[in-house]
Formats: structure tokens, C-alpha cells, sequence
């Protein structure tokens, strides 16, 4: 056979098994893999949606930690080597992620409608679909203690950050996010001033000046998981924490409080790295997972709120009532500013890093002399 | 065009004028195809295969036991499987090091105002493997070279640890009694940051901090060997005693721990058997210690009493009174019974800028108060620590008193009331 026939054997080959790249559709995917935070969060999900994804579209799904940020999908993207199919995103992050074209665009009339025919877009909460993320659950950073393990129950922020009528060491998560906006309140600021007041360099050193005053007596957390075992295993008087999590952690027999006085509500959404091989199948995944049924059963096994209206009317009133948007908890909170973390994160974050490692109180460990 | 297309052009362009009529061609042709499809099923097939493998070995390698410990009730995943995005494994033992420079002007040496060289190199391993803890020092200096400590651990449930080999003497305020780079007097007693060769039990438990020790000597086997790091009673001088058999009890107990503002308070007691290599007989020293090392806010106060008495079997013609200490191939007497004084001060300053990391200035006022009479010995440090990115800088303005190593002054009973100044300055370079 000649080499005309040889070539020409090997493309109809290629054509007849389907290897070849389809002429109107990406390869076919098998796998997706789906970064998320880990530990009850993750569990909710894959007992919420997952599993039913990969029954019905026959892709499997591997669910990955990770702690929040965008700088490995930005690695990702411009390297053209994605790794990380979809993605749970805090909100702010997920501004950052569309800003710097790094996340593929979601048309919002492509997601499923409420099942009362709703569109999604007037099913989903207000500011909860951007560009091109998708937004999924609403949750609060509160702070948690264990009644049984100190002496007096802190009953305000304030409290949190008196360790002198309340001693004891304290979790926080290590990001500037919330942590700042606690201590200007802690230190006076109305939560509806908070922003503006961190807007100004006065305004971050005065946060910071609050943190110096517990900052001996914290202990760093990255996985939400951390913070509960940070109670778990006695390490801290109280932490921040997210409310699902210790929610889930009393309902597997612990019997933790959660003080919502200045909760910092947060939402997360989904998003798709740019420039991956599984695309679509990734944006069927998100559709999917940001179905109403897919929202409310998450929702049964982690106590978040889901985004779309349709799905809080089917959840039961109990389940309702923990929720950070319940009657009771809503006026005791507030919600992050996604759009100025977005613009501050980068420059915050190198602040709180460097102050995290400058001592604050004379050094024990010097290097030896 | 996409490829799909563009290899069905390619294969009408190639066809025509070959496939018709050659039916061996169109033959051979298609068992080609059969063949190519073929083997693609084969390796689509070890393509599952491979996939399973890695599940397995996944679940295998999965370590996260908060998982499993709060799934309680949940049923087991059939497909999805959970995994941490991939992090570099912190190396068990870190490698570590020190390359430092010192430079001073001595107020005491005529016609010479000061010199500058190299302090040291030094090397060091820290870590654990699962219980096992280890941690070593060795030091080059430009005059000799010597482990600083070494010791090999085990880590219990408890937190609380047992070190053998070369570990630090439970003493006083730990880890040091002093924030500057010359320390304290109790330094040059041998009262603080002091190695030796045995078994220390460390049990913390939250407030408290209980530490019992026994060591069997020195840090070095050879008691007349002058090349070590910490001050010992040494058998190179003329009374040649050598320190064994030493018990060493530290408790320590922390108010306020868990706040901005802990006081820890502790007492400590050290006795040892002096072996005269002479008379071969044993005396015995003791020494009793009480402190306070307080933390509030950006201030440190430390106070520290202690009193210790040295009773050698020396021969005749050696008095008893002649305790010879010995390190950094240097030799000089202490007074045998005495009682020692440590009042610092120190401040951790703010700091706002890119450049500096740390900022500490002190000041550290030891002394001895000698039985036997003679001048009191003084110490007192005015200086800064400054770390800047891997450097970290001592800047000392050192006054003494009737002080080793500063002109004529001595530990022992006599020297002379003189003060002498010494500005220091050590420049490191920490891995």
C-alpha cells in the first residue's frame, strides 16, 4: 500500500473511532474537576448535586481544597494548562477573576429556570449572578465558642476582643477580610461606616491597631474545617467561623454557640477558568449546580441560603430559621463589600501578611546568639 | 476549516484515481482500519485501567481525618472522590544556618579601638518524623569549631517531650536571660544558656511548664577542653574539677496566658557533683533561681534572682575558693558562692514600613553579688535587635564593671571597680 493510502487509512481511522475533534463540539469529557473548600462545605455539595451530576451526564466529578484566592487560576490561564475546571469562588474574588478575564462568561439566560418557569435571572438574589460567575450560596463568618469551655459567654464582638474580661486564645481566619471590618467595629465604627472608613490609610491602621490588641492570642485557621477543630481540640476560647459549618458540627454532637452579633455575610459562586479543555461539560456543571433542586437539597445538609428564591420556598422552617437571612439573624449582620475587596484584597493582603510575621510582643525565640 | 473537515478533504483528495478498481488496495484498506480500530479499544481499555489505579491509590494516599470523623452518617460516595489541591510537603527536617560578622570598639584596649571579622558559620537541623523530634547545632568560629547542642526526642500525646543528648540547662528565665548579643552575667556562671550532655523532660500543660533534667557531664566528654559554646566548671586550669551527675527541676507558671499581657513566674533548682580529678573525691554545687518574665503589650520585663555555691574537693594548696569556668578556649575564675541579680527591659517597636521586620530595643542590667568579698560584677546592655528581610543585627553599647573579659575585671573575688564600654555590632545572615 502506498503512502497516499497509508495516511488517508490512518484519518478515516481517526474519523470512524470519533477520535478526531467533533466538528461542532469539544471532546467528549469523562472527568471534571471541581476546586472547592473542603470539609462539610464540599461534603454538602457532593451529597446536594454531585453525584447526581455524574449519574446523569456520565462524567465523573473529583472535588478539590483549596483556601479561596484566584493566583492559581490566574497561573492556570495564562499558562493554558487548566487544571481546575470549575471553581467555588468567594464573591470578591469571583469580581477579581471577571475583571481580569480569567473566568469564561455565563449567559444568565442559559441557566435553568425556577420550576414555576421563572427566568434565572429573576430567580437568583439580587447581585448574585455577575458576568461570569454564577452566584450559589449565601453564608455568614460568625464567631463560635464552646459554652462548657469558658467561664463567661461572650455575648457581643466586643468581647471577642477584650481577652482580658474574656481570656483565652481566639481562631481567625488568616485573611484581612472580615477580621478588619470585626475590629474597626470593635473598636467603635458602625458596621454601614465600616468601608468607608477602611477606605482611607488612617482607617486600616487604626484595624490594625485593634488586631494588635488580641494578636498574641491568635490562632491562624485557612480551612473553614480548621475553626472547629480549633474548638474541637480546646486550642481557642472562640473563633470565627463559618455558620455551616459549626451547624454541622452540632449536628454531629458537638454543641457549639454561634454569636451572631455582627455576623460578616459572604457569598460564593461558581465560575470557569478561560482556555480549558472542558468548557461545556463545565458550564453543564454549573447550570446543574445551580439548579433550585440543587441549591435546596445542598442546603439540607449544610445550613447556607441558597440564591435562588425558588429554592428557600421549599426548605423547612427550621432549617430556615439558621440560616444567616432568617428573621432573627438578617439585622445582626452585615454582607461583605465584594466589589471593594475586590479592589483592596491584593494590597491588604501584603500589609497582613507582614504583619502577621512582625512580632507584636518583644520576641521569645531570637535567633541564637 | 476544523480538523475534522480538513481530514475528510484530505482523504477525498488523496482517494480518486487509486481507490477505483483496486480492489487489493481497498482490502488492505480496510483490515488497516479494523487494526487501527482495534488497538484503539486496547487502549482505551488501559486508559480505564490507569483510571482506576489512580482512584485507588488516591483513596489510598487520602489523609484527612477531620473527614472521616465528622461524616458520620453519610453514606459512602460511589462516585465522587474529594482530594486537597497539591501542596509541597514541608521537608521533616529543616536545614538551616548562620553566617554572622561582628565587628566593636573596645573603650578598654589602647591604641587599639576595635576590630571586625568574622563571628561565625554554623549549621543546624530541626524537626520530627512523626514522634521522633531532632535538633542539632554545630559552630564554626575562627578560632575553633563545636556542636552548640544536639539532642534526638520523643513527642507524646500529652505535648509534653523527652530530649536526650546536648540540650539546654533548665535554668531561670528560658530561653534566654537576656535580649542582647553578650548576654548576662548568669551567662558567664554558667546559669543560663547553658548545654549539657543527659535527659531533660519538657511537660507544658497549659499555664504550667514543668521541666526535670539529669545530665551525665558537660556537653563535652572532655572536661579540660576549652572549645565549647557554654561556660562550665572545667578541669583545664590548676583545681581541675568537672562537672557530673547534675539534677535540674524548673516549674513555671503563666498568668494570663492566652492574653496581651502574661506574666510568667517560675522557680528553678540545679545541684551537681564537682569531681576533682586530683583528689578524686566529690564535692558538689547548687544553685536556686526565681523569676519573672512578664509580656504586656509591646513591653518585656524580666527579674530574675538566683544564688549558687560551689563546695570542690580541691588538693591542698588549692583553696576551694578557685572555681575555674571554661569556654570559647578561654579559662577564668568565678567567686564560689554567690548571689546574681537580672533586671531587663525591652520594647517591641511598631513598624509600617517595607524595610524592617523587627525592631527591639532593651536594656539588660546583671550582677553578681560575690560572698567572699571583692567588687560587685555588672553588666548593663543599652542596644537594639534589628531584623531586616534574612539579616538580623545586635547593635550593643555594653558598660562593665568588674566584668571578665573587659579589661581587668573578674567573676571572681577581687578584679577591679572599673567601668569599661564596649560598642557591638553583629551582623547575621539566618537561613
Amino acid at each position: 500500500m502506498n503512502i497516499r493510502l497509508t495516511i488517508a487509512a490512518a484519518l478515516l481511522g481517526l474519523l470512524a473511532t470519533g477520535a478526531a475533534p467533533a466538528a461542532d463540539s469539544a471532546p467528549e469529557t469523562r472527568e471534571l474537576t471541581v476546586v472547592s473548600w473542603g470539609g462539610a462545605y464540599t461534603r454538602s455539595q457532593i451529597r446536594g448535586f454531585v453525584r447526581r451530576f455524574e449519574r446523569e451526564s456520565g462524567i465523573e466529578v473529583e472535588m478539590i481544597d483549596y483556601t479561596g484566592g484566584i493566583e492559581e487560576i490566574r497561573s492556570q490561564v495564562r499558562a493554558w494548562n487548566i487544571k481546575w475546571d470549575v471553581v467555588d469562588l468567594e464573591l470578591f474574588d469571583a469580581v477579581r477573576g471577571c475583571e481580569e478575564e480569567l473566568l469564561v462568561e455565563i449567559d444568565p439566560s442559559s441557566l435553568p429556570p425556577a420550576p414555576d418557569g421563572t427566568a434565572a435571572a429573576d430567580d437568583f438574589l439580587d447581585g448574585s449572578l455577575l458576568p461570569c460567575a454564577v452566584g450559589n450560596i449565601a453564608a455568614a463568618t460568625v464567631i463560635a465558642f464552646d459554652p462548657e469551655a469558658v467561664e463567661r459567654a461572650p455575648q457581643s464582638l466586643e468581647d471577642f476582643f477584650d481577652v482580658r474580661r474574656f481570656p483565652g486564645y481566639r481562631g481567625l481566619r488568616r485573611t484581612p477580610k472580615t477580621n478588619l471590618e470585626w475590629a474597626l467595629i470593635a473598636d467603635g465604627v458602625k458596621p454601614e461606616r465600616v468601608y468607608s472608613v477602611l477606605d482611607t490609610e488612617k482607617g486600616v491602621d487604626r484595624a490594625f491597631r485593634m488586631l494588635d490588641r488580641i494578636k498574641p492570642a491568635i490562632r491562624w485557621w485557612d480551612h473553614g474545617e480548621e475553626a472547629v477543630r480549633l474548638l474541637e481540640t480546646g486550642q481557642v476560647a472562640m473563633t470565627s467561623a463559618y455558620n455551616g459549618r459549626v451547624d454541622t458540627a452540632n449536628g454531629n454532637g458537638a454543641s457549639y454557640e454561634i454569636l451572631w452579633d455582627n455576623h460578616v455575610r459572604f457569598r460564593d459562586a461558581w465560575g470557569v477558568p478561560k482556555n480549558g479543555e472542558n468548557i461545556e461539560a463545565a458550564l453543564d456543571f454549573v447550570r446543574f449546580a445551580t439548579s433550585t433542586e440543587s441549591l435546596a437539597q445542598q442546603a439540607n445538609f449544610i445550613s447556607y441560603g441558597p440564591l435562588r428564591r425558588s429554592s428557600l420556598e421549599d426548605l423547612p422552617a427550621e432549617l430556615l430559621a439558621r440560616l444567616p437571612t432568617s428573621e432573627d439573624n438578617l439585622p445582626r449582620g452585615f454582607d461583605t463589600d465584594a466589589a471593594w475587596w475586590s479592589e483592596h484584597i491584593q494590597e491588604l493582603q501584603v500589609r497582613f501578611e507582614r504583619w502577621i510575621e512582625r512580632p507584636f510582643q518583644v520576641p521569645r525565640d531570637w535567633p541564637s546568639r | 476549516m476544523n480538523l475534522r473537515t480538513f481530514a475528510i478533504a484530505l482523504l477525498f483528495f488523496m482517494l480518486p484515481g487509486q481507490a477505483v478498481g483496486d480492489d487489493a488496495d481497498i482490502e488492505a484498506l480496510v483490515a488497516e482500519l479494523e487494526q487501527v480500530k482495534g488497538r484503539l479499544a486496547e487502549l482505551e481499555q488501559l486508559r480505564q485501567r490507569v483510571r482506576t489505579l489512580e482512584a485507588r491509590l488516591e483513596e489510598a494516599n487520602r489523609s484527612v481525618p477531620s473527614e472521616s470523623a465528622t461524616a458520620e452518617g453519610m453514606e459512602k460516595r460511589d462516585v465522587a472522590s474529594t482530594s486537597s489541591a497539591p501542596e509541597p510537603e514541608p521537608p521533616a527536617i529543616d536545614i538551616g544556618g548562620a553566617l554572622r560578622f561582628t565587628t566593636f570598639a573596645n573603650g578598654s584596649v589602647k591604641g587599639q579601638r576595635g576590630k571586625s571579622g568574622l563571628d561565625l558559620f554554623r549549621l543546624s537541623a530541626d524537626g520530627s518524623i512523626d514522634n521522633i523530634l531532632l535538633s542539632a547545632e554545630y559552630r564554626f568560629y575562627p578560632f575553633m569549631d563545636t556542636i552548640h547542642h544536639g539532642w534526638l526526642g520523643y513527642k507524646f500525646d500529652d505535648e509534653s517531650q523527652l530530649q536526650a543528648g546536648i540540650t539546654r540547662v533548665p535554668f531561670g528565665i528560658l530561653p534566654y536571660a537576656s535580649h542582647n548579643f553578650w548576654f548576662g552575667v548568669p551567662y558567664y556562671l554558667g546559669l543560663s544558656d547553658d548545654y549539657d550532655l543527659g535527659v531533660k523532660y519538657v511537660r507544658p500543660n497549659g499555664p504550667w511548664d514543668l521541666q526535670l533534667a539529669f545530665f551525665k557531664n558537660s556537653e563535652l566528654s572532655n572536661s579540660a577542653d576549652l572549645g565549647r559554646y557554654s561556660y562550665d566548671v572545667v578541669s583545664a586550669g590548676t583545681a581541675r574539677n568537672e562537672e557530673t551527675n547534675q539534677f535540674n527541676a524548673r516549674v513555671a507558671y503563666t498568668f494570663g496566658a492566652g492574653t496581651t499581657c502574661s506574666h510568667e513566674v517560675g522557680v528553678s533548682g540545679q545541684w551537681s557533683e564537682l569531681y576533682n580529678l586530683d583528689t578524686e573525691k566529690r564535692g558538689d554545687m547548687w544553685a536556686a533561681a526565681t523569676h519573672l518574665d512578664t509580656r504586656c503589650g509591646r513591653w518585656n520585663f524580666q527579674l530574675e534572682a538566683a544564688r549558687y555555691d560551689h563546695n570542690p574537693v580541691n588538693p591542698a594548696g588549692i583553696g576551694a575558693n578557685r572555681i575555674e569556668l571554661g569556654a570559647f578556649e578561654s579559662l577564668y575564675d568565678i567567686a564560689p558562692t554567690g548571689t546574681v541579680g537580672i533586671a531587663n527591659i525591652a520594647y517591641n517597636f511598631p513598624l509600617s514600613g517595607d524595610i524592617l521586620n523587627q525592631l527591639t530595643c532593651y536594656n539588660d542590667y546583671s550582677v553578681l553579688y560575690k560572698d567572699g568579698g571583692g567588687d560587685d560584677s555588672i553588666l548593663n546592655t543599652t542596644g537594639c535587635a534589628i531584623g531586616i528581610g534574612p539579616l538580623f543585627i545586635y547593635a550593643d553599647l555594653i558598660n562593665a564593671n568588674n566584668m571578665v573579659f573587659f579589661g581587668n575585671g573578674s567573676l571572681a573575688e577581687g578584679g577591679e571597680d572599673d567601668w569599661d564600654t564596649r560598642l557591638n555590632l553583629n551582623v547575621g545572615y539566618y537561613w
